[in-house]
């Protein structure tokens, strides 16, 4: 059963994924993107991340890409016109993105992991557990990462205010 | 004050003034460059008196310069009565003589004047340091301090190019004989691992002779070329494009001594290398025969002195060739009263002729200007060597030691010495009858000259004075009287070991009456220029000497520098930087086609990047 | 292998996966030229390496992946937006189609 919704969610998101590079319009492929973020949370479920798994819907999905399409309607559809300008760069990356891939396949015959560490599966990735570790042991990186959104959000309102 | 400090005196007086005149001279009044000028000279010889009385004797350690595993090198002065005699000499004509440039120079603008005086102290302090210096590497650097005071004091007119040109000739030749004073301090320091004199003194009879002759040629090498003997002679007479008192000061009675001054230093060794040694002798002597030949046919008259001064440099070399030191020295100090004279009165001649030295347009000047040609006549007499003046009891008493001295050697270059002395009175008589004689010659650019100023003359004065006195110190020439001179020097250098014989003794007084006889003679001796053409030509262009040595040497090296300029200078080097830049140029070219400006580029040659460097660590480290 | 919900699962797997999405990811950047999709694609990119740091911890046991993956994807939002921002800014003053009519930096 577990099989068949890790096949099913994987379909989904490289489904997404090439849909993603592949629609002319952004509208579609924000949307493709969408999807697999959508999947990409069932697999994150699958891997006993439950609080990610919610995080992933509310935050990504939910605000993140609701902010592109915010945009993409903002600044009206454009098309991709003609064959561009720059004539190697279609073959050039196919080339190095399949070395990428066929790299990382490579790496992945035979790899072994090392011992787990004993945890209790029950409490594993639930939300106070994650809590916990927030903070009490990473405290430093989550309030960085508030001061990082905190510049963000500056720095945005101030790249976006309308010149006097 | 103690003897250490008054020797550092004799030295620091002149340093003192040529700092002075360097730093401020052109800034102060003339006065005060004419009262430090010869100042300080004075006062370096008031201090040497004080020495010399005193009777000091003495190596002076002030400082230990050089301290590396076993060696190492004091600052030493050696105050001795070779050093005290030299420094007499030094700062008591050298005084003169600079008082008397406060005259003659006098024409030269404020800062041309102190700078002058700068170059005269500098030369005086140099020449100090070379005599008192107590190991090879201060003789060493006052050798070649004097050298470059020569340099620029020879080229002092410097707008003149003949000047600058026998000013570099000077010190290229100059150069030549401080590379043989080095090679010779790197043996000796090869063979006693020392460079101070008293260790190297003191060891000479333990070390192994060929070496030491070695030694001895080498600094032959360096003596020959300072006194102007051959065949590192070809500087001298060119050196006269100095002012007068330069030539009177440097060419006459110090620097060109300092290659006497030398082997009488040196004298253990000499002693003891006996070929060097001989070639001493025979070097002095022939050059005494071949400089006085050639003075036979100058026109200029100053170049007569240079040819004369070469001339009875040769005999000193002789004398200290032979071993018989305190004659060489004494004659040492004869000639350079007489030839300082002779040079000073002629410079007053040169002065009230509007600078004009070549005598065929002299004539005459007995009538015109009496003091400085009654000094000029004593010169002269000193020169030939007739009594009672001090070049007879120099040059005679050198002569007969020659004739006494056992062996053939001294026979031979008694011979030259003889024949040499006769030539002496020709050209002197020839000197002295075309300008000082006879009828003023019609091309005279000035026909009243006035005579000098008293601070020009008292010192030519003085220095007759000495040059008609000065020979009874030692009359040994003679056989009877006191010798007061080789007795004060034999302490250090030791006694000729034979003694004079009868038959010198009147040999020397034949001489005299020869040479005078053709002193006198030259006034009716003009035809035979005109019987022996070819003897002129050879004569004339001094044996030939300066274009052996330009085909020799000037025009190869010229040559090899030309090539050198142009294979690889421009070729070479230039090329290589001109072409590492185009090369660059060309490549930055191309490499700038790179940026491209395509943000897709860009991430694209990241991608590249990472890949590839992704591959290169699996590859690495992957089992 | 994972013990999940009474299957087994290979952890491999979901690497792959993960590697499928970022190469798709990495393609999109290069080969688009519209800069929305280019910006989309680099959340793709994000995404991919999300799912590969869940599955190591869920392989490992430990929850330091959760919790990275939870600080990426703040990162990544901030990232968005400020991205976001400055194109806003640059279609007011033109009209942009093509990330290559960008290329100022030419030489």
């Amino acid at each position: 059963m577990a099989i068949a919704v890790f096949f099913v969610a994987a379909a989904m998101a490289i489904v997404g994924g090439v849909g993603v590079i592949t629609f002319r319009q952004p509208m579609s492929s924000v949307l493709s993107l969408v999807v697999v973020m959508i999947a990409l949370s069932i697999l994150f479920l699958l891997l006993s991340a439950q609080f990610v798994f919610v995080v992933q819907i509310i935050v990504y999905a939910g605000a993140v890409m609701v902010l592109f399409l915010f945009v993409i309607t903002l600044l009206g559809p454009a098309r991709e016109t003609g064959r561009g300008r720059l004539r190697f760069q279609a073959g050039l990356s196919a080339l190095f993105v399949l070395v990428l891939f066929g790299l990382i396949y490579a790496m992945l015959q035979g790899i072994t992991f090392r011992q787990p560490e004993k945890a209790d599966l029950n409490v594993f990735g639930t939300v106070q557990s994650i809590a916990v570790g927030l903070f009490t042991t990473y405290l430093y990186p989550f309030e960085l990462t508030s001061i990082l959104l905190l510049v963000a959000a500056i720095g945005a309102v101030y790249l976006s205010r309308r010149e006097p | 004050m103690s003897n250490d400090v008054l020797a550092l005196l004799i030295l620091g007086f002149p340093a003192a003034g040529a700092l002075l005149l360097a730093g401020r001279g052109w800034r102060m009044p003339r006065l005060v460059t004419q009262i430090v000028g010869p100042g300080v000279v004075w006062a370096a010889f008031i201090v040497t008196l004080v020495l010399f009385f005193g009777g000091a004797n003495g190596d002076f350690t002030y400082w230990t310069w050089i301290k590396s595993g076993s060696f190492s090198l004091p600052v030493n002065l050696l105050v001795d009565n070779l050093s005290l005699f030299m420094c007499l000499v030094i700062t008591g004509v050298g005084g003169l003589i600079v008082t008397y440039s406060v005259g003659y120079m006098a024409h030269e603008d404020g800062p041309s004047y102190s700078r002058f005086f700068t170059y005269m102290d500098v030369f005086i302090f140099s020449m100090l340091l070379l005599v008192l210096a107590g190991n090879f590497v201060f003789l060493i650097i006052g050798w070649a301090m004097v050298g470059l005071s020569s340099y620029f004091l020879i080229g002092f007119w410097y707008h003149r190019r003949s000047a600058v040109l026998a000013a570099r000739k000077a010190f290229v030749m100059n150069v030549i004989g401080d590379v043989g004073m080095i090679l010779a301090a790197f043996v000796l320091f090869w063979q006693f691992h020392d460079l101070t004199y008293a260790r190297v003194f003191s060891s000479v009879g333990k070390s192994d002779s060929g070496i030491l002759e070695l030694a001895a040629f080498l600094l032959l090498v360096g003596a020959v070329a300072k006194s102007a003997q051959i065949p590192l002679h070809t500087w001298l007479p060119d050196a006269m494009e100095g002012p007068t008192p330069v030539s009177a000061l440097i060419h006459a009675a110090t620097m060109v001594t300092a290659g006497v001054y030398l082997v009488a230093r040196m004298h253990p060794i000499y002693d003891v290398a006996t070929y060097a040694h001989d070639t001493v002798a025979i070097i002095g002597a022939v050059t005494a025969l071949f400089a006085a030949t050639i003075a036979i046919v100058q026109t200029d008259i100053k170049r007569v002195l240079a040819y004369s001064t070469m001339s009875q440099i040769g005999y000193m070399f002789l004398a200290v060739g032979i071993g018989a030191y305190s004659a060489g020295l004494f004659h040492l100090l004869s000639h350079a009263f007489f030839k300082a004279l002779l040079f000073m009165a002629a410079g007053n001649v040169i002065h009230a002729m509007n600078d004009e030295q070549d005598m065929r347009k002299y004539g005459g000047l007995w009538g015109q200007m009496r003091p400085t040609s009654i000094t000029f006549l004593i010169g002269c007499l000193s020169l030939v060597g007739v009594i009672p003046f001090v070049g007879f009891f120099s040059k005679e008493q050198i002569l007969g030691l020659a004739f006494s001295r056992p062996g053939n050697l001294g026979l031979a270059v008694w011979a030259i010495g003889f024949v040499t002395a006769l030539i002496t009175g020709f050209y002197t008589g020839r000197m002295w009858w075309l300008s000082f004689w006879g009828k003023p010659s019609p091309d005279r650019p000035v026909a009243h000259p006035h005579e000098a100023p008293p601070v020009m003359l008292v010192p030519v004065a003085i220095l007759a004075v000495l040059a008609v006195a000065g020979g009874f110190i030692q009359t040994r020439a003679l056989g009877i009287g006191p010798s007061l001179v080789s007795g004060y020097l034999d302490r250090v250098t030791g006694g000729t070991g034979w003694e004079d014989t009868g038959v010198a003794v009147v040999l020397g007084l034949v001489t005299m009456l020869l040479a005078a006889g053709l002193f006198a003679g030259a006034l009716r001796m003009r035809p035979w220029s005109a019987r022996f053409p070819w003897a002129q030509r050879i004569l004339e262009h001094k044996y030939y000497f300066d274009e052996a040595y330009d085909a020799a040497f000037v025009r190869p090296m010229d040559l090899a520098a030309g090539r050198g300029y142009r294979d690889v200078e421009e070729l070479v080097i230039g090329g290589s930087l001109d072409r590492t830049g185009a090369r660059t140029s060309w490549f930055a070219g191309y490499a700038s086609l790179l940026q491209t400006g395509y943000f897709r580029n860009y991430a694209l040659v990241f991608v590249a990047g990472a890949v590839i460097v992704a591959v290169l660590l699996v590859a690495r480290f992957a089992t | 292998m994972l013990d999940i919900g009474g299957s087994q699962l290979d952890t491999s797997w979901f690497l792959l996966l993960g590697a499928i999405l970022f190469a798709l990811g990495t393609a999109g950047v290069l080969v688009r030229r519209n800069p929305l999709i280019i910006l989309i694609s680099i959340e793709l990119m994000l995404n991919a390496v999300n799912l590969t740091l869940i599955a190591f911890s869920r392989q490992l046991e430990n929850l330091e992946g959760q919790l990275f993956a939870l600080m990426t994807m703040t990162v990544a939002a901030a990232e968005a937006v400020v991205g976001l921002a400055i194109l806003v800014d640059i279609f007011r003053v033109r009209d942009l189609e093509d990330v290559d009519d960008l290329s100022e930096y030419k030489g």
